[in-house]
């Protein structure tokens, strides 16, 4: 019992370094991604849209294999570097686009937030170099009428 | 609010014409403990210091939250006094889940379980005791009620039935020792325990009348192969007759069930093994989730923890059955097997199936139905979220604090963080359903919206708005325990594969 644990632990961690390097797929070295709106700084009232740039590498569907070619995950308030072995998460600060959406609609409660776009492959793992944007900053004011 | 201490510290303020008597309408709660005589017998000392911590810890906080007043405790139970009956239920329903929660780590017959009884009625109160049929009524329902439970009378229920969100079940007229008029007696389902038995003893009732069909049903097919000559028709129709047994729908005619089989996938194998007597010789049995019937009710949906969960809203469940465990790899891979799925999975078999789409997830939804002739499906929104619960109404199902062994999440204690090696690692909730919450992420029927501005409130699944996203439910290994919360839930794509996301199917009856 005790063999075939070390063995599967063996395997395992040689497997894994394998399966790290088999993911992150290349991206040329000139990929820009960046905000189109809204701008670093910028203040806002209740709910924006978030237009997201890409230059140099195409948006596809998550799930499709095209060299070259990713899609939009949008980043809120996240301050945890990424982890460019594992698929980038899905929660509520990490926003999904993998129809190909290239702006979403955001609301967010009244404050300071950072936005950052990260662009992921087919499996929703970094690309090597990672493709992120800058992280950007907006002020959320509060909306002018209330209840709505 | 602050009256009944007015009258227990001295009735100087308090009205009584007729003369030092007290008399006021109250509503009362009884409290005892069942087995409490055995508990002694077990461990006297430990016992004893147990219930006077629950008694100081939840009881009489509870009391004084909810605005009323302890009148006495007695060795193994309380008496306390409202002058609202619905905080009167609140409270008693605060008591019962947190000793749910309390008990959830003990062995069966160490727990420290109550039962309550409350009434309404018109009672003395004096300093140290109440007096009064309405006390006596109150005891009585406590004596019948099951351990764990909340029993109130007819008078309490006319008062709070639209007011405290949760469901009753009436038990009808009683009659109770040494009180000359039967009481209405109702019990209080937020009680997870209280759900779980009524639904094993509904559930009993209902196969009971469904085996006496099917007698009498497989008695009408002997009786008519008997009296006809026997032949190859007797092959076909003999199989029907074990085919209704999984299916209470109106049972297809022999002919029918026996032609309906195009493929050597089997209508007929159902989860009782048949001698299969099937024209192809590949046939294998489809393997169908394990069933877990819930009964219907009413619940309030959602929270204030976060704008989606908004607004909170009475939600009212027909009965359905929904999968005990994720759909697991095993399960998937024979639909994939037969060719209905998109791909076949690796893992272990016992593991959740993960990376599948909202559309993946309806792929095998729509095979389970075809194979087995049952209208599998995925839960609607609120279903999953009756579920998830179990019958409570805090924030976890097993309590308002995180607990380890509970559910499988980044911080959730003990062994969490790693991708679910096999469904139903976790304690069950009070439905006896696994992983819901943690573990994996859970497609339901609906599309995504928002908040809860317009939904439905009859538990059916929510469709129309932005169906480019469907929900999720439970959170994943991955997320924090934010996420396992029963009310939370999230969007996304419903075209797009992610590994933290699965399902479970549901089946109406």
């Amino acid at each position: 019992m005790k063999v075939i644990y070390c063995a599967a632990l063996a395997a395992a961690l040689a497997l894994l370094p394998g399966a790290a390097f088999s993911q992150g797929k290349t991206a040329p070295k000139d990929a820009k991604l960046y905000f189109i709106t809204p701008y670093d700084g910028q203040k806002v009232r209740g709910g924006f849209w978030v237009r997201f740039g890409l230059r140099n590498m195409g948006v596809t569907h998550a799930g499709d294999e095209y060299q070259n070619a990713g899609h939009h995950h949008l980043l809120v308030d996240v301050n945890e570097p990424i982890d460019p072995k594992e698929p980038i998460l899905q929660d509520k600060s990490h926003l999904h686009f993998g129809a190909g959406q290239t702006e979403t609609f955001l609301e967010l409660p009244p404050g300071t937030h950072t936005l950052q776009l990260v662009l992921g492959d087919a499996k929703h793992y970094p690309f090597d170099p990672p493709v992120v944007s800058d992280k950007i900053t907006v002020r959320v004011r509060q909306p002018s009428q209330r209840g709505k | 609010m602050g009256e009944i201490r007015n009258f227990r510290s001295g009735n100087q303020d308090g009205p009584p014409p007729h003369g030092p008597m007290p008399r006021r309408l109250a509503a009362i709660i009884v409290g005892d403990i069942a087995s409490y005589s055995r508990l002694m017998q077990a461990d006297e000392e430990g016992t004893h210091v147990r219930v006077k911590r629950i008694e100081r810890d939840l009881i009489q906080p509870s009391i004084v939250e909810h605005h009323g007043s302890l009148v006495k405790t007695t060795g193994d139970g309380f008496i306390a006094i409202f002058d609202s009956p619905v905080e009167a239920v609140r409270c008693s329903i605060v008591i019962q889940q947190n000793l749910v929660g309390r008990n959830a780590s003990l062995p069966k017959d160490s727990r420290i379980e109550y039962r309550i009884g409350v009434n309404l009625g018109d009672v003395i109160v004096e300093p140290d005791d109440v007096y009064g049929d309405g006390v006596n009524i109150a005891t009585r329902l406590e004596g019948i009620a099951e351990p764990g439970q909340v029993y109130i009378s007819g008078a309490i229920y006319e008062q709070i039935k639209h007011k405290v969100v949760c469901g009753y079940e009436s038990l009808g007229d009683r009659k109770v020792k040494n009180i000359t008029d039967p009481v209405r007696v109702y019990r209080v389902l937020p009680d997870a325990d209280a759900v779980g038995r009524t639904r094993g003893r509904r559930e009993n009732t209902l196969i009971f009348l469904l085996a006496i069909t099917l007698l009498v049903i497989a008695a009408g097919v002997l009786w008519y192969l008997l009296a006809q000559t026997p032949g190859r028709r007797s092959e076909q129709a003999a199989m029907p007759t074990a085919s209704p047994a999984a299916s209470p729908s109106p049972q297809p005619p022999p002919r029918e069930a026996a032609t309906q089989t195009p493929q050597p996938s089997p209508s007929l194998a159902l989860s009782t093994p048949s001698p299969a007597p099937a024209p192809s010789p590949s046939v294998t049995p489809v393997r169908e989730p394990e069933m877990i019937a819930i009964r219907g009710g009413s619940f309030a949906m959602g929270s204030n923890d976060d704008p989606t969960e908004r607004p909170v809203h009475q939600v009212s469940i027909k009965p359905f059955s929904i999968g005990k465990y994720p759909v697991t790899v095993q399960e998937w891979n024979e639909c994939a097997a037969a060719k209905a799925c998109g791909f076949t999975a690796t893992g272990k078999d016992n593991a959740p199936i993960s990376n599948v789409s909202w559309t993946d997830a309806q792929q095998y939804v729509g095979y389970l139905a075809q194979a087995t002739k049952k209208p599998y499906r995925l839960p609607s929104e609120a279903e999953w979220e009756y579920a998830a619960r179990g019958g409570t109404q805090s924030k976890y199902w097993w309590g308002d604090k995180l607990q380890p062994g509970m559910a499988g999440c980044k911080d959730c204690g003990d062994l969490a963080a790693e991708q679910p090696a096999k469904v139903g690692s976790f304690k069950p909730n009070p439905f006896g359903l696994h992983d819901m919450g943690g573990g994996i992420d859970q497609w339901v029927e609906d599309c995504w919206h928002k908040s809860y501005q317009g939904a439905p409130s009859d538990g059916s699944a929510w469709g129309g708005g932005d169906c480019a996203s469907h929900v999720l439910r439970s959170g994943s290994w991955k997320n924090d325990s934010r996420y396992v919360r029963p009310s939370n839930r999230d969007g996304y794509d419903t075209n797009v594969r992610y590994p933290t996301h699965g399902f479970r199917v549901a089946l109406s009856p």
